[in-house]
């Protein structure tokens, strides 16, 4: 398991969304309302770049912007087809003003 | 309307009198058109954000659904055409008729229903259908739905059968709950089209534990050229519930194009079954570009039945996810290519529960250059152990000018599913033929008795007047009637 340093909580305000790179996998980090969430990018479906997609903070969702599938950020699972299995997700933590992540 | 009370016909006799019109051509039977007076509208060709945001604001529609609309119309601007199946180039999209509503409203007394499309249904025998054997029934012509109407017992047992645009009216709460969640807008450019403009189609919803006897029916029409139709249908079968939908479609023969682009979504929940049949008859000037998915739960059934005779392309692929552990699905496909006409057509099933099993049975015909290709996806995901599937694809080629294609993909991700793949293409022999005609037939009868063969593991799953009426159109397909 490695922590892996986002940004400071400044640059990543609710309603934002940014990506990251950490021990080869491209990570979507989201912050839903003060809430901080992250996810793989990569849609289980076709392996489009999921967190690239429309983030809707109000729900915790975002869009895969290749077929259409919303996945739930807090849990990963997709809520609309095609896709059907969920993706990763990753445990976010803010310390002295930074967000970092934890990759096993 | 109050459905008169029909005497009991000898079922020979009945028979007789439901293929009495065997050699009617499509032009005669189908292929007739209205005059357009009295429409109340008609967009101008072309799509633009502007004509759907008309769409939206003409219904009066909530604002999720006017949003809805316009990120799919972007997406359906962004996305390419696709460039592969059958030559999509061809469409000019700017020469669409993309909403066109032909009377005010749509009401549940036939009476009411404007002359011209009364007519046009009656020369279809919809009322006549409702009478015999329907639960309910629906008829769209052109964008929007004209008549509908469920039998009152349904109704009170809490079955909804309604047009869309009335559902999103009456039954917005449980509409968004479902909506666009098994084909979200940007699945495909196609489903992003009507996602844009869609307009009628049919919305049921089964309560739990509610077994509805006998089938529900939508028809739809085209009239006016260069049309676009562009329903939407969602099924949403609770727990337990038992429904079979069928849609039957035509469309005048014109000289230049229409295009017919549907999206139908099926929710089966735990225990339900499901089955949803299409005739597809349209003239041969039609785009006939459909995306169909069903879900099913834990243990619930889907059937796909799909018989596919007319349209110049026909590219629809009905799929089902087997999400819940034993759940069951079912395609049964039939598709005829005449002159002209190319059917790329198939089905895919998606294992991605433990204890799924599913089947495929597609049948093809091609006759006098028609061009049919059977295109499908067996998938069992990882995880959906005791998996069981069973893919068989049968092509028959009626002469030499003729061309059948097939596209099986099976991915295999659990080592212990039982999958069986069987593909045959045969030709219509010179000793078949000459051993019936020696039995007495003409060769076009033996023809047909060869063809009628072929196809009966799909007839026999019809009820009897699809059954006759699916018979019927092939024969006029093999007398190269049609269109």
């Amino acid at each position: 398991m490695a922590d892996h340093t986002v940004c400071s909580t400044e640059e990543l305000p609710a309603g934002a969304s940014r990506l990251i790179e950490a021990d080869g996998l491209e990570i979507g980090v989201f912050n839903c309302g003060g809430e901080l969430l992250a996810i793989e990018d990569r849609c289980s479906h076709d392996d489009g770049p999921l967190a690239e997609g429309e983030f809707d903070p109000g729900t915790c969702t975002v869009e895969c912007p290749r077929h259409g599938s919303l996945f739930d950020l807090r849990t990963g699972s997709p809520k609309s087809l095609p896709a059907f299995a969920p993706v990763e997700t990753f445990e976010v933590r803010v310390e002295d003003g930074v967000i970092k992540l934890e990759v096993d | 309307m109050n459905p008169p009370e029909t005497a009991t016909l000898d079922p020979k006799l009945a028979e007789r009198e439901a293929i009495k019109d065997i050699n009617q051509d499509y032009k005669a039977k189908f292929g007739f058109n209205d005059p357009e007076t009295g429409y109340v509208y008609k967009a101008p060709k072309g799509l633009s954000r502007q004509l759907v945001e008309d769409i939206s604001e003409y219904k009066d529609e909530p604002q999720w659904m006017r949003d809805f609309r316009i990120k799919a119309y972007e997406h359906f601007e962004s996305r390419p055409t696709p460039q592969w199946g059958g030559n999509l180039n061809q469409i000019d999209w700017d020469d669409i008729h993309y909403f066109v509503r032909a009377s005010e409203g749509n009401s549940a007394n036939w009476d009411e229903v404007p002359e011209d499309i009364k007519n046009t249904f009656d020369r279809l025998g919809i009322p006549e259908a409702e009478r015999k054997f329907l639960s309910g029934v629906g008829a769209q012509y052109e964008s929007e739905v004209v008549y509908h109407q469920v039998n009152e017992k349904l109704e009170a047992q809490g079955v909804i059968f309604t047009d869309m645009d009335t559902a999103l009216r009456e039954h917005e709460d449980l509409l968004r709950e479902y909506w666009a969640t098994v084909i979200p807008p940007n699945d495909n450019k196609l489903a992003a089209l009507n996602s844009a403009v869609w307009s009628g189609g049919s919305f049921v919803y089964v309560p739990a534990g509610v077994k509805v006897e006998m089938p529900l029916q939508a028809y739809f029409r085209i009239n006016t050229e260069n049309m676009g139709q562009f329903e939407r249908t969602l099924i949403i079968a609770e727990e337990g519930s038992d429904v079979t939908y069928i849609e039957g479609c035509t469309a005048p023969v014109y000289s230049s194009d229409s295009l017919h682009s549907a999206v139908v979504e099926i929710v089966a929940k735990p225990g339900a079954r499901v089955r949803y049949t299409t005739v597809q008859n349209w003239s041969q000037n039609v785009f006939n570009l459909v995306t169909k998915r069903a879900v099913a739960h834990e243990n619930a059934t889907m059937e796909w039945v799909d018989c596919n005779l007319g349209s110049k392309l026909t590219m629809k692929y009905p799929s089902i996810y087997l999400l819940g552990e034993g759940a069951h699905g079912e395609v049964l496909s039939i598709a005829f290519a005449g002159d002209g006409q190319h059917q790329d057509a198939g089905a895919k099933i998606i294992h991605a529960a433990p204890k799924t099993t599913s089947s495929i049975f597609a049948k093809s015909i091609s006759k006098d250059g028609g061009r049919s290709t059977y295109r499908g996806l067996l998938e069992v995901a990882a995880g959906a152990t005791g998996a069981r599937s069973k893919v068989v694809c049968d092509a028959l080629l009626l002469d030499e000018d003729s061309r059948s294609d097939t596209y099986p993909t099976i991915r295999i991700d659990e080592s212990d599913a039982d999958i069986g793949h069987e593909a045959t293409v045969s030709k219509v022999g010179d000793d078949q033929l000459f051993y019936l005609q020696s039995r007495g037939l003409s060769e076009e009868d033996a023809s047909k008795m060869i063809v009628n063969g072929f196809i009966e593991p799909v007839t026999k799953e019809l009820p009897m007047e699809y059954a006759v009426e699916l018979n019927r159109l092939i024969e006029l397909q093999m007398e190269g009637s049609i269109g």
